[in-house]
């Protein structure tokens, strides 16, 4: 083993460890100390408004592949999906979600079957909320657009990974007035959806939305967890700067050199 | 210490969790020190050679899933039209796909021409098309970007845009090469810069979510 996976290793080792440390440490007052983050709030709102005027929400996780990285900001994404049925399980319309690739929208069907069995509603599932939209980036988009078109739906969540074909759907839910809270792994297509979304969510705080929807306690402590060791790189790609500057960065070229 | 734990189908999450260690643990030791693969990288294989094949049976199931959607709006005659059609030609290209592979089994032959046919000729040009419209889309968002969102972030993003776009024009970099120069510095420096920082935050989110669904906190699976 190199020691750059031992330091990999070390650093996933001590991440799980705070994280455990946080959630057992704070479940009393779970969501003290969160920032304010403006596209929460407005999506807290949107739940609310859909339950009271009968109106249907839409979350949509992306495209991205099961055994690939991009995985992860879809499993953030089937947890804000928990907690929006969560809230908005007693609604006239059920919330409806959309995947562009088979192995997550079965992920989607079975998120929302189990967490409607799980609140005692299983009643209100229909298994056509959970939809796979599309198998290609294009046919996804143009098979989300009848969705956002629909005039039952006010509010768009989109929270997995997008390519640039994210704008056909942004484009269409502005069009309708609805609102789109939008947040995603891939560089290209933050820098769309902050241009064409509403209330976009930039880099990683995409991950804290469990953590806002009260998904549970350890996404709270996975952010307190983030923001430590956040810290930690800031303070490392500091000291980096000094001592190239300093010209001494060679002793660690020399030392650790040969071994990473 | 109660973590929430959601163990409700315990032999699913124990399974999850397991195949899940044992991948970790098989990308930071699934080589010994002479790059052999240890029987820890062996089986690390084997578990994502697994989750390969389960994905593309994760197709099939995706097109029932397609179809019945569509299916239950027609019943329900809403958007009926379009999912008629989606029917309809999810059908048609079936059946010439399998056409095609029975004539690859009988012949000996690898012959998918009408199959690539409809991706050329069909699906192809309505992709572009829909490109077309994203470009179309994106300079519209841009242009609304303002109106829509005025604050110090919003100018500055409008303007290194613009500001790229021009320095982007080969007659321009000609007559003012200093516009040339100031691009390559915005895309060399502050865009790198930050790119890196939001890949930074990205990584800590994908490995707090991957620990999360380790722990068992995070459960995108029944049992």
């Amino acid at each position: 083993m190199t020691i750059s996976g031992l330091i990999g290793l070390a650093f996933i080792i001590a991440f799980s460890g705070l994280i455990i440390l946080f959630t057992a440490a704070k479940r009393e007052q779970p969501e003290s100390g969160l920032r304010k983050i403006p596209a929460f709030s407005r999506l807290r709102r949107a739940i609310g408004l859909a339950v009271e005027a009968g109106s249907r929400l839409h979350l949509s996780i992306g495209r991205g592949n099961l055994t690939g990285p991009e995985s992860a900001v879809a499993f953030v994404g089937l947890s804000a999906l928990e907690g929006m049925i969560r809230s908005a399980s007693t609604g006239d319309n059920p919330p409806v979600a959309t995947a562009g690739d088979p192995s997550l929208a079965i992920l989607t069907r079975d998120t929302l079957s189990s967490t409607y069995r799980d609140i005692g509603n299983i009643e209100h599932y229909d298994p056509t909320t959970g939809q796979l939209a599309g198998f290609t980036p294009f046919s996804y988009a143009a098979g989300t657009l009848p969705i956002i078109q629909d005039e039952k739906t006010t509010a768009h969540i989109l929270i997995g990974h997008f390519g640039n074909e994210v704008a056909l759907i942004t484009d269409a839910s502005e069009r309708n007035g609805d609102l789109t809270l939008t947040g995603t792994d891939n560089l290209p297509a933050q820098a769309i959806l902050y241009a064409t979304s509403e209330e976009p969510l930039i880099g990683e705080e995409v991950y804290a939305s469990g953590a806002y929807l009260n998904a549970g306690p350890m996404h709270i402590a996975s952010l307190r967890a983030q923001d430590i060791f956040r810290w930690v790189l800031i303070v490392v790609i500091i000291l980096g700067v000094l001592f190239k500057l300093a010209g001494i960065d060679q002793i660690f070229t020399d030392i650790f050199g040969g071994l990473l | 210490m109660n973590l929430n734990l959601k163990l409700k189908s315990p032999v699913s999450t124990a399974l999850a969790i397991g195949v899940g260690i044992v991948v970790l643990l098989g990308y930071f030791f699934g080589n010994d020190p002479s790059g052999e693969a240890t029987t820890l990288g062996l089986l690390r294989a084997f578990l994502l050679q697994g989750a390969i094949v389960w994905a593309g049976v994760a197709m099939l199931v995706g097109i029932f899933n397609l179809a019945s959607v569509h299916l239950a709006k027609i019943r329900a005659n809403e958007e009926a039209s379009y999912s008629f059609i989606l029917l309809i030609t999810l059908i048609i290209t079936l059946g010439i796909g399998l056409y095609d592979i029975v004539e690859t089994f009988t012949q000996q032959e690898i012959n998918f021409q009408r199959t690539s046919w409809i991706f050329n000729y069909i699906q192809l040009p309505i992709e572009t098309s829909l490109m077309a419209v994203l470009a179309i889309s994106l300079t519209y968002a841009a242009a609304r970007l303002l109106a829509r969102r005025l604050n110090l972030i919003s100018v500055v993003f409008v303007g290194v845009v613009l500001m790229l776009l021009i320095g982007a024009m080969p007659q321009v970099a000609a007559q003012a090469p200093i516009l040339a120069e100031i691009r390559q510095w915005i895309l060399r420096v502050p865009t790198l810069a930050g790119a890196r920082g939001i890949l930074l935050g990205i990584a800590l989110g994908t490995i707090a979510t991957g620990v999360r669904i380790l722990t068992g906190s995070d459960r995108p699976y029944t049992g």
